[in-house]
């Protein structure tokens, strides 16, 4: 039994894990039954991609970047108001992620207030803060209804495609 | 001067870029998609940013996510490699209208040349040799034989509206034509409810020879002679070599100085490539690519110059570092296409490398983005790498190609080294006698699937 289903159980799990990586999930589980205590379980899991636009290191042998050439911003996860100590919060399974590469504002313009702020309770559709790309701001929502229990970007940073924004529970 | 260039593109042709910019002080910038997050060039490049999901049409060619990496990057410029965004003119415009600098030719340029019908009368124009043909359709039988008296047998009758070989008739001689004309034109009409059909010169068994070319967009250029890429399969170049085996200083002289005046008449920016079938020693102009082509680099073995290099000086307003005077062609170079494809259908073979050891020695490059456990993405292009001899004669870098494929490891997916080898025992690749047909009837006979 085994023997015959490994080549489609081999399809299967090669599905699932082309289903998660398509539809952005971080896991999924499937039990197939072939019949009298004959059955497949399976668990597909995968890490977010890396977040944040960090400056590669450059190979060794070259020199480091010249001090006037002044990088662009390259925001580290830590920024903001998370406590240093915490997990890579791309892993949170709350974790609201960019939809595009582009610039963050916390506020509709300079010196209004925040859209949202840590403690906050938010709706679903919620406008939690804007992405500037292409000098358009796009107001990026709530996906679902929660606590903000950690803003990961601050004002002004620059956030890739993917990158963590807020956590919401 | 330029401080930061962004690279939008991917693979070999992406290194090669962030190469060019390292050795000119200039950072770099790598965009990437989620499942290119662990891709050599976003390891290579001083920076990188994610800019979309797996689909290339989600990030590799999304204007506003590559717009938007330039802007939160602060790159002041963007070098399209090839393929992708690197021949859309619409992209040229927004990218100058963000106060960018696109690494290449003006947005017309490449609009004029990326439609064939204006390309070719452009360059027709321009005094460079096109396919003699009957410029439109042709109204009845007496003009056929008219115009195919004056273009000189063989020729083809073709389907204005036609494709796919259908409505298609060749006339080997002045016998044949009333046939031919009537037989095409009863054919258009069942396909395509269009009768109208035109005449040109039908090419046998021509060669693909192409012309690099390059200005600096105030009306000088220069040529660097020729490229015989006429080894191909589906229209897809396997194997090229400069210069070309048929081509004699004399023609080259000839056929270079004529596409370097035509582009230097339009002020042309850059890279690019005239494309010709050539049969019997005259030049027949298909298509001008204007970008950097993936066999450059046997160009840049036999004149010793950098093309990308060359490509960011001038876009960054500076002259070209050579004159025509200062080109001299030394010697003999093969680039061969490593696609990750599993013969003999040539099916895409992505996968994990399980072990890459590249060749070295005298006279050998290889450009790939593989590295030791790289995992080939199911997303993109076949080709992961090119390796480029260079010898002082043909037999050499033969030779050396032979020699070079022995040291090449690429395990864990399928991949046309095997093909390359086969290849260097036909005695028609070691006397470079082959025309654009060879390849496919070589492969009809030797690779049977199954």
């Amino acid at each position: 039994m085994t023997e015959n289903t490994h080549d489609a159980d081999v399809a299967f799990v090669k599905a699932l894990a082309e289903l998660l990586r398509e539809n952005d999930l971080t896991e999924l589980s499937v039990t197939r039954d072939y019949g009298e205590n004959n059955a497949l379980s399976v668990t597909v899991s995968r890490h977010q991609p890396a977040a944040v636009s960090v400056p590669s290191p450059a190979p060794a042998a070259l020199p480091a970047p010249q001090a006037g050439h002044a990088p662009a911003p390259a925001p580290s996860p830590a920024n903001g108001s998370a406590p240093a100590t915490s997990a890579d919060p791309a892993d949170h399974p709350g974790a609201v992620t960019s939809p595009m590469v582009g610039t963050v504002y916390l506020q509709p313009e300079p010196g209004a207030s925040a859209f949202v702020k840590v403690g906050d309770t938010v709706d679903e559709g919620d406008t939690l803060l804007i992405v500037e790309a292409m000098k358009t701001m796009n107001q990026i929502p709530a996906p679902r209804a929660g606590k903000i229990t950690r803003i990961v970007v601050a004002d002004g940073d620059a956030v890739e495609y993917g990158a963590p924004l807020m956590i919401i529970e | 001067m330029f401080d930061k260039i962004l690279i939008a593109n991917r693979g070999e042709i992406a290194l090669r870029v962030i190469r060019a910019c390292r050795e000119m002080g200039i950072r770099s910038v790598a965009v990437h998609s989620t499942a290119d997050s662990d891709a050599m060039h976003v390891r290579m490049a001083d920076e990188s940013v994610c800019i979309g999901p797996p689909s290339a049409a989600q990030s590799y060619l999304s204007v506003p996510a590559i717009i938007s990496a330039c802007e939160v990057t602060g790159a002041q410029a963007i070098h399209p490699g090839y393929g992708f965004l690197s021949e859309n003119a619409n992209f040229v415009q927004i990218v100058e209208d963000h106060g960018l600098t696109f690494i290449g030719p003006t947005a017309e340029h490449i609009r004029v040349m990326g439609d064939k019908i204006t390309a070719k009368e452009t360059m027709k124009r321009l005094g460079v040799p096109c396919v003699p043909g009957s410029e439109g359709g042709v109204p009845d039988l007496a003009a056929a034989r008219q115009i195919a008296g004056d273009i000189g047998y063989p020729v083809i009758v073709k389907a204005t509206a036609g494709g796919g070989g259908r409505g298609m008739k060749l006339a080997k001689s002045a016998d044949d034509i009333d046939t031919a004309f009537q037989t095409a034109r009863s054919e258009a009409k069942a396909a395509f409810g269009n009768d109208e059909v035109y005449i040109e010169k039908y090419l046998g068994r021509p060669r693909h020879i192409e012309v690099q070319v390059f200005g600096d967009g105030k009306g000088n250029a220069v040529h660097l002679g020729e490229r015989d890429c006429s080894l191909q399969r589906r229209h897809q170049k396997v194997f090229e070599e400069a210069p070309g085996p048929v081509i004699t200083p004399q023609m080259r002289a000839e056929i270079g100085k004529t596409c370097a005046e035509a582009v230097a008449s339009i002020n042309y920016t850059g890279a690019g490539t005239i494309e010709f079938l050539f049969e019997d020693g005259a030049f027949y102009f298909i298509e001008m690519n204007t970008r950097l082509q993936v066999e450059h680099p046997v160009t840049e073995a036999i004149f010793g110059v950098d093309l990308v290099r060359e490509q960011i000086r001038v876009a960054e307003g500076l002259p070209m570092s050579f004159t025509q005077d200062d080109l001299h062609l030394n010697g003999h170079a093969i680039e061969v296409r490593i696609n990750a494809e599993r013969l003999p259908d040539f099916a895409p073979c992505p996968g994990r490398i399980t072990q890459y050891h590249a060749p070295g020695g005298l006279g050998v490059r290889v450009d790939s983005a593989l590295y030791d456990g790289y995992a080939i993405p199911p997303y993109y292009d076949s080709l992961i790498g090119k390796l480029i001899v260079h010898g002082r004669d043909r037999p050499e870098a033969l030779a050396r190609l032979n020699r070079a494929l022995g040291e090449l490891i690429v395990d864990g997916v399928d991949t046309t080294i095997p093909l390359f080898r086969a290849l260097l025992e036909e005695e028609a690749v070691l006397t470079g006698d082959y025309t654009i047909h060879w390849l496919e009837h070589w492969l009809e006979t030797n690779l049977q699937p199954g």
